[in-house]
């Protein structure tokens, strides 16, 4: 399914423009004619967000918040710890209901989104149940709110079995550590073929070494399908290694203050951080950061 | 025997030999306290009487605690589900609690007629506050990301009862349970010397202490402690085979 998609989206299609287009892995120029129109429809999502503001009460947690992210980009924001990130993630998850403004996930509201299981969340805490296998954790999704199950899904022992954790599907979570716990929620959430991703700081409660790894691996991971990623971090190297696009926050209330696209080649190579580009981008970002803190 | 079986043994033998001494050594009198030795030979001589009598009071405790449970795990249900639900029925849940059950035994065996049915209702009545609470409180402590990430699937109401919040509850209701075989087995105990039925360990405890039978009284005392052991193992047993995944269940390293 995913093999007309990559063939339209390879670097030396003549639609592609700018050598910085062509290492997007599918960019806003992808043909909108033809086979490939549904398919995309099917597996990709394109989010808008127009004047988005969100408060609770008197607090303004986010607001005036407008983007486009386009089908199949791995976008993160990035922003001072409390700044509201998380709360932008679950209003575009459906899970919030705006204060005002519009969202549209693939032209439907987040709350159908949600409804119709296309939108594959992975919390900050893996979230497995101490009861459930490995197995069972990971189509814990697929067990719920069957109906809506898409077409798309797919079973979890092969996506396992490609985190490396093949070994360990009858193991039960305590029996694993940190990283391969956050490998479970990372299958668990691929197993609705979701077009849209969203990670919620996935990595956050790792070691350093077991992050490095995990960036690999989830890079591994979306690199072979054709998933739009909206990933809330507050770690510049794990933005810049893992993005095509960095959207800087301000301090709360959240909105844009720096929009950087990340022009590191896919598929990404494991010794990323090495690359003088890399550092380059990651002082970008840090810069767009430390301008935004100011008032 | 397995070093676990080995440990309880040796406390309860201990126990016993303990007493035993305290009794002759210091030359008690039976009628305030006998030996353990005496009372063993009495209800080896009188084992029949006394394993049928065992049977109903742990039947009358079992059913009882099973209705107190199914009920309690309702109202938990609906106590982690709403603030509303829970304020209202807190004070009521306490109020059981509190209440001296000894006292109104007789108003619920005119009420339900004498026998099994009043025994039951009892033991459920005793049984279900403390059950209801730990419900509750493991109902809402079920992992917020769960909880976040199967609203994220909008995963209905009952979905999320069923797969997270009642196996949350799980770990605190065995915990009760253990405290509740205590007061089940006491609840038959009471009920059955006051439903004239003349069935249960209560009725020959309620016999032998009207008509000064120390020997039978404490025959009935040690059933009791013998059939609160039992079943103690067999929730311990229960509780390995339901809860191997929790840490508590985890076997150590020797």
């Amino acid at each position: 399914m995913d093999a007309p998609m990559l063939a339209a989206t390879r670097p030396d299609q003549p639609h592609t423009t700018t050598p910085h287009d062509a290492t997007r892995r599918h960019n806003g120029n992808l043909p909108r004619h033809g086979p490939i129109t549904s398919l995309h429809s099917a597996w990709m999502s394109r989010i808008e967000l127009r004047d988005l503001a969100k408060s609770f009460g008197d607090l303004a947690i986010v607001d005036a918040l407008s983007t486009d992210i386009s089908s199949g980009s791995f976008v993160s924001v990035i922003g001072p710890s409390g700044c509201g990130k998380t709360t932008l993630l679950r209003v575009i998850a459906g899970l919030e209901p705006a204060s005002s403004g519009r969202i549209t996930v693939d032209g439907d509201s987040p709350r159908a989104a949600r409804s119709h299981k296309r939108v594959a969340m992975v919390p900050q805490q893996p979230g497995l149940l101490p009861w459930r296998t490995v197995y069972e954790n990971a189509r814990l999704l697929l067990d719920v709110n069957r109906r809506a199950n898409p077409p798309e899904a797919l079973e979890p022992t092969p996506l396992l079995q490609e985190v490396g954790l093949g070994d360990f599907l009858n193991a039960y979570p305590h029996e694993l550590s940190g990283g391969m716990q956050q490998r479970v929620a990372l299958v668990r959430a691929l197993t609705l073929g979701a077009p849209l991703l969203v990670m919620d700081e996935p990595f956050a409660a790792l070691d350093e070494i077991t992050r490095s790894e995990m960036r690999s691996i989830l890079n591994r991971l979306v690199e072979g399908r054709s998933v739009t990623v909206l990933f809330v971090t507050h770690s510049l190297s794990e933005a810049v290694a893992l993005s095509d696009r960095v959207l800087v926050s301000s301090p709360r209330p959240t909105s844009i203050v720096a929009d950087i696209d990340i022009d590191l080649p896919r598929p990404r190579a494991t010794d990323v951080e090495d690359d003088p580009r890399f550092v380059e981008l990651c002082a970008v970002v840090r810069h767009a950061l430390h301008q935004g803190m100011q008032p | 025997m397995s070093k676990r079986l080995l440990a309880p043994f040796v406390g309860i033998v201990g126990f016993l030999a303990l007493w035993e001494a305290l009794v002759r050594v210091g030359d008690v009198r039976p009628f305030v306290l006998r030996a353990p030795s005496r009372i063993v030979a009495y209800l080896a001589d009188h084992f029949g009487d006394y394993a049928g009598a065992a049977w109903v009071t742990a039947h009358h405790a079992l059913i009882g605690s099973l209705i107190g449970l199914l009920v309690a795990v309702i109202i938990g249900s609906a106590m982690a589900a709403s603030r509303f639900a829970e304020q209202a029925a807190q004070p009521v849940l306490t109020l059981l609690q509190v209440t001296p059950f000894v006292a109104y035994i007789a108003s619920v065996v005119l009420w339900l007629g004498s026998g099994t049915r009043p025994a039951v209702f009892i033991v459920a009545l005793v049984s279900m506050p403390a059950f209801a609470f730990a419900a509750a409180d493991g109902m809402r402590g079920a992992d917020p990301a769960a909880r976040e990430l199967l609203a994220s699937v909008d995963a209905s109401r009952r979905e999320v009862l069923w797969r997270l919040r009642l196996p949350s509850a799980i770990p605190s209701l065995f915990t009760t349970a253990r405290y509740n075989v205590g007061l089940a087995l006491i609840a038959s105990y009471l009920v059955e010397g006051g439903n004239f039925a003349n069935e249960g360990l209560g009725a020959i405890g309620k016999r032998a202490a009207a008509l000064n039978e120390g020997d039978a009284l404490w025959g009935a005392i040690f059933s009791m402690a013998i059939l609160g052991t039992i079943a103690l193992l067999m929730l311990s047993l229960l509780q390995r085979l339901v809860m191997g995944w929790h840490p508590s269940q985890r076997t150590r390293a020797s």
